[in-house]
């Protein structure tokens, strides 16, 4: 081999390392510690941060708003259908609860910024009415945010959502209605919304001002199930239903080609995400019109495959911190978060519902019950026995290892 | 309470593939008082995947280097089975397959020196044995730097049975390759694997582009059956099996130093943890403007040496779940290098300091070479560039998104012209990473991926020699893309190594030394 020249060629490794030396010597000796990547990294996902609630209200009878100011000024930037994980107190317990965002996106880019969350009073989260009972104007809370894939991705979704909503899973589509009628978010929405009575709709005036602003844009149809006041759709949301508004607003016809029919999003509780799935395949939208969002795991009761026989068992669950242990008691039909939290033991959950994978815990031995809806754990994961804690459940006593917090 | 034990011998920053295989370099040579922290939740930093309504996404890895079939198994691919980490590899189809539309080109190499050479050959008749012939020299010079990167020698010794590898270490791959005097089709042709190493032809050193070169085509590339997840995973439980502690969301802020001597870490939480040694994955950049505490302790020639040295390439990267088969979509190959301007790696560097569009694309479905990665009836798709920090510096929060979408539909597009594959209509999953998604995931500095430019005035060869004069502070070893052997996930295994060499040496010379002196008493 010859390239240059035989004794260039052999001087070719002192060559470049006299070229690196003076690279070297080249270089500024005054520190540069700036990192523009990291600093942008860190403001779209500043993790736990304090806020001040600034405003309460009722958004129904049966729902609050709370409006939560950075005490640091900053809110980083979200997109509708993203959900805020709340840091609460709780005794000794620090309790990690997620909710959607009701707030639209440019509220948080205001000169004062803020969010909001929508709660429905003595829904049974582990902590019923926990904000209606503990927080007043000025109290400060620990929230970390945005978290969840549950937005309009334009290069997925069509330019007309059909959200369908049950209770107060209204609030991401109320998030998304403020956003268009503000100009931010320029697609069309049509929302299929069920409640109860029409003194549960949750956030009714505000998507009523957002219909108000953009008549041809945003589009609400309330369906009551129980409600003989009311003079507009009754019963539950069904396909007849969906069908019939997604076609008058939507464009939507069964033969409508995958890639150009409306994209169906829901948000709601999980005994109506069964029957919506259900009603999206018979429908036949595809899978890339469909989306959902990830709630929270329902009562074993509603779980598929859950071993009832279990229920009521408790068990011993040793739980390994850093070279730290702990035994505490983990009943049978309560996901191992739960019982974590009931130890005051903390554990980072976001979504609850398996499907982020914050939450994901060693299995050092014994046996669990993972609930399969909204499994979100990687394959090797389950082959090496990892779980997320949020949606697993004892079935005998238990080892685990857990990061410190 | 206590978390931690007092005191550990080894501190490993990073649960990514150099800090796991750190750990298992460790304890073959009995070093086994190792505390591994890592910021995220989950091991191999950048060798990851994540799910998105059930379906599980490779995350970053194209191709895996020196793994090597079972019967010639490659440097990384030894190391594994000798640590007992049984990895389920796959082998990819071919090597790749180079599309150059403005010239016509349109080839497909498989690997296999002569394989490769005969492609070449239908397509340019009479070139095949050139084409071998250079390969040869690359696995040469291939082999040769494998051997003294654990064998030292004298410069003489070198000569005599090195040649190859001594006469072409001071020279780019396009100085080396100039004297074979290909057409310049065949030279782009044997182009695409360079933004492997991220840097241009013109300035890469020889050696790294022969490496890259005999590797990927001697052996064939591999991908684990369970997603680059399997292979961390599979680290992670062998280096605790050894009894490593390995501690998740353990963001390690600050190295402690005194005397000019490693002391022990604290961690974002606040615990203090003393050692003899870090092993350090954050950049070189971050540990000596940031990390180091006292500040004082770090020498004037570290931050020289951070300032001086180029950082190499971050990523741009597209990942997509389609909701049809690749073969009804009309993908037909698993890696695909795109030139859809031009093939002159000097100009598509320039490109790479702006934010786009992209026109050099990397095109990988997994599903061709892992079938059943995702879902019947489906495939998962990405289109990759490998840009510079540069065109990100002043990215705005409030347009980031925007931003990330405008990226991602020029890349898509671009992959639908040269293709003439429709990918919009199919994407039922969609994630897009960027320098900051790598800041924020793994932590590294502004968000790279492949350490410093392997650019001749920075050559692996010349690091190799300088290794004594890059040491700054007694006890700290680097082990990532930033370390010497750079960026890739096979050569972060053997940076991990090196790392692990270096303590387990100081620990016998302080044992000889101790040894020495108590005979003396």
């Amino acid at each position: 081999m010859k390239v240059k020249g035989f004794l260039k060629d052999v001087g070719g490794a002192s060559r470049v390392t006299k070229m690196r030396q003076e690279l070297i010597a080249s270089g500024s000796p005054i520190p540069d510690p700036k990192d523009p990547i990291r600093e942008l990294a860190d403001l779209l996902h500043p993790g736990k941060q304090q806020f001040t609630v600034t405003e309460i209200r009722e958004a129904s009878p049966t729902a609050t708003t709370y409006r939560l100011s950075p005490v640091n000024g900053h809110v980083p930037v979200f997109q509708s259908g993203q959900y805020v994980n709340f840091y609460l107190t709780v005794g000794d317990s620090v309790l990690t609860r997620a909710y959607s965002i009701s707030s639209a996106p440019y509220e948080a880019r205001l000169a004062e910024p803020y969010f909001e969350v929508t709660i429905r009073h003595n829904v049974h989260y582990l902590v019923p009415d926990w904000f209606l009972d503990n927080v007043k104007v000025g109290t400060e809370i620990t929230a970390a945010l945005p978290f969840g894939q549950f937005l309009y991705e334009p290069l997925r979704d069509s330019d007309h959502i059909v959200g369908i909503a049950g209770g107060s899973g209204i609030t991401p589509f109320a998030s998304m209605a403020k956003e268009i009628a503000h100009g931010k978010l320029d697609i069309d929405l049509t929302i299929i919304y069920g409640s109860v009575k029409h003194t549960d709709i949750v956030c009714g005036y505000e998507l009523e001002e957002a219909r108000k602003v953009a008549p041809d844009k945003i589009h609400v149809v309330h369906v009551m199930s129980d409600d003989d006041e009311w003079d507009g759709e009754k019963g539950f949301v069904t396909r007849e239903i969906i069908e019939k508004y997604a076609a008058k607003f939507a464009g939507f016809t069964k033969d409508t080609n995958a890639a150009h029919g409306p994209s169906f999003f829901f948000c709601g509780p999980p005994v109506m995400f069964f029957l919506i799935d259900k009603i999206m395949k018979e429908m036949g939208v595809p899978m890339k019109r469909f989306r959902h969002d990830a709630t929270a795991q329902p009562a074993v009761k509603l779980i598929p495959g859950f071993p009832m026989d279990q229920v009521g068992k408790t068990y011993k669950m040793t739980v390994v911190r850093g070279i730290h242990e702990d035994v505490i008691d983990a009943a049978a039909d309560e996901p191992v978060a739960v019982s974590l939290e009931r130890a005051a033991i903390p554990i980072d959950t976001h979504c609850r519902g398996g499907e982020c994978g914050y939450c994901r815990t060693q299995l050092l031995s014994g046996d669990i019950f993972v609930s399969p809806l909204n499994d979100g754990r990687r394959a090797m994961d389950k082959e090496l026995g990892w779980f997320h804690a949020c949606s697993a459940y004892p079935t005998s006593d238990l080892k685990i290892k857990i990061p410190i917090i | 309470m206590k978390f931690y034990k007092d005191h550990y011998d080894v501190v490993i920053i990073g649960g990514a593939l150099a800090g796991l295989s750190a750990a298992l370099q460790l304890q073959q040579k009995g070093i086994n008082d190792i505390l591994i922290l890592e910021k995220h939740n989950l091991p191999g930093g950048l060798a990851t995947s994540y799910v998105r309504n059930g379906i599980e996404i490779e995350a970053t890895l194209h191709e895996m280097m020196s793994i090597g079939s079972k019967e010639d198994r490659l440097k990384v691919g030894v190391f594994f089975d000798e640590c007992g980490v049984d990895i389920d590899w796959l082998k990819v189809p071919e090597a790749y397959r180079f599309v150059e539309p403005k010239k016509g080109i349109d080839i497909t190499l498989h690997s296999g020196f002569e394989t490769m050479a005969n492609e070449i050959d239908a397509q340019y008749p009479g070139w095949g044995p050139k084409v071998l012939e250079f390969m040869q020299l690359c696995n040469r010079v291939y082999d040769s730097m494998n051997t003294l990167s654990v064998t030292p020698m004298s410069k003489p010794a070198m000569l005599m049975k090195h040649p190859d590898f001594v006469k072409t270490a001071g020279y780019t791959a396009v100085e080396v390759i100039d004297t074979f005097g290909f057409p310049q089709d065949i030279i782009d042709i044997l182009t695409p694997y360079w933004i492997y190493v991220g840097n241009p032809m013109s300035t890469l050193p020889f050696t790294i582009y022969a490496f890259l070169m005999a590797d990927y085509f001697r052996g064939g590339s591999y991908v684990p059956k369970k997603y680059s997840h399997e292979m961390s995973m599979k680290l992670q439980a062998k280096a605790e099996e050894n009894g490593a502690q390995v501690e998740f969301c353990q963001e390690v802020e600050k190295i402690l130093v005194k005397d000019g001597k490693v002391t022990g870490v604290r961690t974002r939480r606040g615990d203090v943890i003393n050692c003899d040694y870090v092993i350090c994955g954050a950049y070189p950049n971050k540990v000596y403007t940031q990390m180091i505490e006292p500040l004082s302790e770090v020498p004037a020639g570290a931050i020289k040496m951070v300032n001086g040295r180029r950082l190499s390439v971050t990523t741009a990267s597209v990942m997509m779940v389609l909701d049809d088969t690749a073969e009804n979509l009309g993908i037909e190959d698993y890696n695909i290098f795109s030139a859809g301007e031009t093939m002159d790696t000097d100009k598509i560097w320039e490109q790479g300091k702006t934010t786009g569009p992209y026109k050099y694309l990397t095109s990988i479905c997994l599903d061709l070479a892992n079938p059943g990665a995702t879902p019947e009836g489906m495939c998962q798709f990405s289109i990759t560039n490998l840009p510079l920090v540069q065109g990100f510096l002043d990215l705005k929060e409030e347009d980031y998104y925007d931003f990330k979408r405008k990226m991602a539909k020029e890349m898509i597009e671009e992959y639908e012209r040269v293709s003439g594959i429709n990918i919009h209509d199919h994407i039922v999953e969609i994630e897009v990473s960027t320098p900051v998604t790598i800041a924020h995931y793994v932590g590294a500095w502004k968000g790279s991926i492949y350490g410093y430019s392997h650019s001749i005035d920075d050559h692996a060869v010349a690091r190799l020699q300088m290794k004594e004069d890059d040491h700054f502070i007694e006890g700290l070893e680097f082990a990532g893309a930033h370390a010497i052997s750079g960026n890739g996930m096979g050569p972060a295994v053997t940076n991990g190594r090196a790392a692990a060499k270096a303590v387990i040496d100081d620990v016998a010379k302080k044992a000889a030394s101790a040894g020495g002196s108590k005979k003396k008493a």
